[in-house]
């Protein structure tokens, strides 16, 4: 068992304080309006670590929706690279299990065969400190994409908490994490009963879930049939191509690159943003548009979450955050669209065979 | 190391092979190290147009340098074709695989293209009438919409002169009539004059995708198995890495796991013609 400790809600407060002085800490914070939005902290007492979820998840720390990336000499073609922003040592806290799996899971995108240069820096040089949840969300289903509601993960992530009512359990997830902890004044070591207690929870989260996906299966019946109605009914009837659903879904990875000139023409920044297969532009070449058809468009999306991906990288594009269809205009729910084609091959009105 | 920063390149020499498509031979302007193979490619770019994937039209390095044929068709493509002799463009890659050549050795060699489409074609041709006893028979089935689209034709007709290979070629509208070996008509037509077995040849087809498709079915329909049929597809692409996300062909992207793919392991996504 990895070494844990207890430290009471008063102590954990002073432990933030602390490590205000050297990191800049991010957090959950409530604004005014009811949202709420990670954003550096400026006192522990911002810290609204009470929440479902947010709109962005923590991955605009470390992939931005906007990033420089170099600056061009018109004349001579010299590139520059600019630095991504200096993340000054940040330490996100509070990070939903689910949010943590999704970083992992862009990890192998980002640093696969070829890895981002930007995205190395910034995750690098982010701390994170996973807040399990114990309680499942309204829209969430990361239990059954094996993303929560407690930390699934082995690594790739700093420090582990658990909220246990006058107290958290805090457990290390890595050397830097534990450099973490070690400036916690009233920190003491864990006893078995804080595992039992946690384990008690982590049950009781699981069992809070009233949202479902079998997986099982699921990739290959979804690409055995392609050609399902259901995304060309939900498109039409639904679908209003607003990107919401990408904008918000924290294993998004796909970006645009655009050109901006200086209005005296000498110097050409580079930057990226993210972008959406959702947009008309995404597929589009020269004499045409691969995915001209919103249902082109929905299918992508589905398919790639909850099927190609899977082949891509060895694990679901989707951490059952609910995201999606909770910033949905109008509600789209992809588990609804993945349990049609279930059910309709349960009555045997979906393939199982080869899509030709 | 950034894997998006681009190198620069020197033009060394510029052919105008039609009226909106341009050879432009290149070199690395600052003596770096580079090697390719037939069938991959380089993203091209210039600041403020951005870049996009351009394949090789030569088969190899020559004194360092290697040439792309593009196209006019849009404002990036436009602007490299004006380029000169001299003019700094830059430069990322060699990115994506090759045409697998390996494969058909000791087979017969059908290559298929179709518009600039022949560009990618090119350096295997060259490849396979300079190394003619490695392989059976060689067909080279081009197609374009008019003859003066039709890319390399005199290389391609010098090359073949009095050897093994058969070069057939077809247009979607003739000009000339006197020219009896340049037919009319779809590119699909040029297969039924193949005279030997499917089963034993492998196809390299590059060009528009209902044109692949065509071609690629017929074969099937002809005994050849899928996977010996292999297609160079072409997707909107702004990193080359895989990480973009645009090039996404299902589970494929072009950009790394192709541009060339084997006809039933790519068939078996949506979106696309094929």
């Amino acid at each position: 068992m990895s070494t844990g400790y207890i430290l009471a809600n008063d102590a954990f407060r002073d432990w933030l304080n602390i490590l205000r002085n050297e990191f800049t800490v991010i957090g959950p914070v409530l604004k005014k309006r009811g949202p709420i939005v990670f954003e550096e902290i400026q006192d522990a007492g911002d810290l609204h670590l009470d929440y479902c979820s947010t709109m962005l998840g923590p991955r605009k720390f470390i992939y931005p929706p906007t990033q420089r990336l170099f600056r061009i000499d018109n004349q001579n073609h010299r590139v520059t690279t600019i630095e991504p922003a200096d993340a000054g040592n940040a330490v996100i806290f509070a990070v939903r299990p689910c949010d943590m799996q999704a970083i992992s899971v862009l990890d192998r995108t980002f640093l696969g065969d070829i890895e981002d240069f930007y995205y190395r820096k910034l995750r690098e040089e982010t701390l994170t400190v996973v807040l399990n949840c114990n309680r499942a969300c309204d829209a969430g289903f990361c239990e059954s994409m094996g993303a929560g509601p407690f930390l699934r993960l082995e690594d790739g992530y700093d420090l582990e908490m658990t909220s246990m009512g006058e107290n958290y359990l805090i457990e290390i997830g890595s050397r830097r994490g534990e450099g973490l902890i070690e400036k916690a004044v009233h920190r003491k070591e864990a006893a078995s009963g804080d595992y039992e207690t946690k384990d008690d929870l982590q049950r009781k989260a699981i069992a809070s879930f009233t949202k479902h996906l079998e997986t099982a299966g699921l990739p290959e019946l979804l690409m055995r049939n392609l050609d399902h109605p259901v995304y060309r009914e939900t498109a039409e009837a639904r679908c209003l191509g607003c990107t919401n659903c990408t904008m918000v879904c924290p294993t998004c990875y796909c970006y645009d690159i655009e050109d901006d000139m200086s209005f005296d023409l000498t110097v050409t920044e580079r930057r990226r943003h993210w972008d959406s297969c959702q947009e008309l532009h995404f597929a589009r070449v020269h004499g045409g548009n691969f995915r001209s058809s919103r249902e082109a468009r929905l299918r992508q999306f589905v398919t790639h979450k909850l099927a190609t991906w899977v082949e891509q990288y060895g694990c679901f594009g989707c951490v059952g955050c609910g995201r999606c269809m909770t910033w949905c205009p109008t509600g789209i729910d992809l588990t609804e669209m993945a349990k049609r084609i279930q059910q309709d091959f349960e009555t045997g009105r979906a393939r199982w065979w080869a899509y030709s | 190391m950034n894997p998006l920063e681009p190198r620069r390149a020197l033009v060394r020499e510029k052919i105008q092979e039609n009226r909106e498509t341009y050879s432009l031979t290149l070199s690395l302007a600052d003596h770096d190290h580079f090697s390719y193979r037939p069938g991959q490619f380089n993203m091209l770019g210039l600041p403020g147009m951005g870049e996009a994937p351009f394949s090789f039209s030569s088969l190899h390095l020559e004194r360092g340098r290697f040439t792309h044929t593009i196209r006019e068709a849009g404002s990036l493509t436009r602007s490299i074709c004006q380029l000169a002799a001299g003019d700094i463009l830059s430069i990322r890659g060699p990115y994506g695989n090759e045409w697998p050549l390996e494969k058909a050795k000791g087979r017969h060699l059908i290559i298929v293209g179709g518009g600039i489409g022949i560009a990618p074609l090119r350096p295997v041709i060259r490849h396979a009438l300079g190394n003619g006893e490695e392989y059976g028979r060689l067909y080279f089935l081009l197609g374009a919409r008019t003859e003066d689209d039709l890319l390399f034709r005199e290389e391609f007709e010098k090359l073949t002169a009095g050897r093994d290979g058969t070069l057939l070629m077809t247009v979607d509208r003739g000009e000339k009539k006197e020219l009896s070996h340049i037919r009319e008509g779809l590119v699909t037509a040029l297969l039924d004059e193949i005279d030997v077995d499917p089963e034993e040849s492998i196809t390299f087809t590059c060009g528009p995708e209902l044109m692949m498709r065509f071609v690629a079915r017929q074969l099937i329909q002809m005994g050849q198995d899928p996977y010996d049929i292999f297609v160079s597809m072409e997707r909107r692409m702004k990193c080359g890495i895989a990480h973009c996300g645009h090039c996404q062909i299902g589970a494929m992207y072009v950009c790394k796991d192709g541009p060339i793919f084997p006809y039933g392991d790519i068939k078996r996504f949506a979106d696309t013609m094929l």
